[in-house]
C-alpha cells in the first residue's frame, strides 16, 4: 500500500467534497456541514463489499459516469432518515414515502454535489472531467454499492475515496464516493507533481 | 440452524442442514446449486459475467464463466450427482436504468450468462426471480431446497 498515494486521495476527497456540501450548503439554507476525514483506500476486491457495511439496510443512492480527460464513477449514498430530511427540506414535503418529485430533488441534488467535486478538481488539474445524468436507487445498501462496482468493472482491486459528511443538529449524512480509473488517476496525480502515485 | 453469509464473488456449500444466505444483490446474480437426494446445496454470488486477463487470482466465484464450473465441482465433492443437481437463480437487477452504461445492462449479462452456462451443463433452472430494478436478499434452506427471495417494499417469494 502506497501511503503517499492514500495522502493525496484524501487530499483530493477534502477538495471535492468540501465543494460538493458548500453547493449542499447552498441548496439547503445555508446549513452548516461538517466533514468526517476522508478515507481513502485501496481495497481489495474480496473486500469491497464489506466496505459499506450495514448491506441489508435501505439507502439512496446516486451514480455518475465521468468521462472526459478522467475517466470514474462517483457515488452519493444517504441513508433513507437524510434522503426524508432532504426531500422535506427541497420540496416542503412531509412524506414517509419518496415520491417522483422527491426523487427529482434528490437526483438533482446529488448531481449538484456531483458536478461541484468535479468541478473542483477539475479547475485544480486543467482535466475534464464530466458527470453524466445521474442514476438514482432507493433500496439495501448492498445491492446499490455492488451495482456501482459492478458498474465500474471492478477487478482485483479498487480505489475508493470516501467522505462522511454531516450537519450540526440534524439528521443529515452521507457518503461521497470518487472511483477513478486507475490510469486516468495517474494524470491527476501528475498535474500536482506526482509522478510515481500508485 | 447455522446461516452463512455469501460475500460477492463468494461460493459456500452445506449438506443436509443450514442456511446459504447472499444479502444485497442487485446486478449480482445469487445462483443455489441442489441435489435433493443427498441435500447438497452450493450457493454463488456472482459479480459479472465474464472473467478477464487483467484479473488473475480473482476468486472463481466472482465470474459466471469461472464460477458455474466451480459450483458445480463443489457439489460433486460433497457427494452430489450431476445429474441431479437443480438450479435457483435471483438478482441481475438494473438499479440504475436510466444510466445507460451498456447496451444490455449487467444484469441482463449476468443473468444470460448463468442461464448458458447452465444450460450447456445440462442442469435446470427450476426457480427464479431476476432482473427488474430492484436489490434483493436470498435465502437457501439446505435441508429441503426451498429458496426465498426477500426486497425492499415486496412481498417475499418462494421460488
Amino acid at each position: 500500500m502506497n501511503e503517499q498515494k492514500l495522502d493525496f486521495l484524501r487530499e483530493l476527497a477534502v477538495i471535492g467534497t468540501g465543494h460538493a456540501t458548500i453547493a449542499l450548503s447552498q441548496m439547503l439554507q445555508g446549513r452548516m456541514f461538517k466533514l468526517v476525514v476522508p478515507d481513502a483506500q485501496m481495497l481489495p476486491f474480496t473486500e469491497a463489499a464489506d466496505y459499506m457495511g450495514g448491506l441489508e439496510q435501505v439507502v439512496v443512492g446516486i451514480f455518475v459516469v465521468i468521462s472526459g480527460d478522467v475517466r470514474g464513477y462517483m457515488a452519493c449514498l444517504h441513508p433513507l432518515d437524510t434522503a426524508r430530511l432532504l426531500v422535506r427540506l427541497l420540496t416542503g414535503q412531509e412524506t414517509e414515502e419518496i415520491d417522483e418529485l422527491g426523487r427529482s430533488a434528490l437526483q438533482e441534488l446529488g448531481n449538484i454535489m456531483v458536478t461541484s467535486f468535479l468541478n473542483a478538481l477539475s479547475k485544480m488539474t486543467n482535466l475534464l472531467m464530466m458527470p453524466s445524468v445521474p442514476g438514482l436507487a432507493i433500496d439495501m445498501a448492498g445491492a446499490v454499492w455492488e451495482s456501482i462496482l459492478a458498474g465500474a468493472e471492478v477487478t482485483n482491486e479498487v480505489t475508493v475515496i470516501r467522505t462522511k459528511f454531516s450537519a450540526e443538529g440534524e439528521e443529515i449524512e452521507g457518503h461521497i464516493i470518487f472511483l477513478p480509473d486507475e490510469d486516468d488517476f495517474r494524470k491527476i496525480a501528475r498535474q500536482f507533481g506526482l509522478e510515481n502515485l500508485g | 440452524m447455522t446461516e452463512v453469509f455469501v460475500n460477492m464473488g463468494e461460493i459456500s456449500s452445506a449438506k443436509n442442514h443450514g442456511i446459504l444466505t447472499t444479502v444485497g444483490l442487485g446486478s449480482c446474480i445469487g445462483v443455489t446449486l441442489y441435489d435433493h437426494k443427498v441435500k447438497v446445496g452450493v450457493m454463488g454470488h456472482i459479480f459479472l459475467p465474464r472473467s478477464r486477463s487483467n484479473d488473475q487470482g480473482a476468486p472463481p466465484g466472482k465470474y459466471a464463466d469461472t464460477g458455474i464450473p466451480a459450483m458445480i465441482q463443489e457439489a460433486l465433492r460433497l457427494g452430489a450427482s450431476k445429474s441431479r443437481l437443480q438450479a435457483k437463480l435471483a438478482g441481475g437487477a438494473n438499479l440504475f436504468p436510466n444510466l445507460s452504461l451498456n447496451t444490455i445492462s449487467i444484469g441482463q449479462q449476468n443473468i444470460q450468462a448463468v442461464t448458458e452456462l447452465l444450460t450447456q451443463h445440462g442442469i435446470p433452472i427450476v426457480g427464479q426471480d431476476v432482473a427488474g430494478n430492484h436489490g434483493r436478499k436470498m435465502r437457501f434452506f439446505v435441508d429441503n431446497g426451498v429458496v426465498t427471495v426477500t426486497a425492499i417494499g415486496k412481498e417475499p417469494v418462494q421460488i
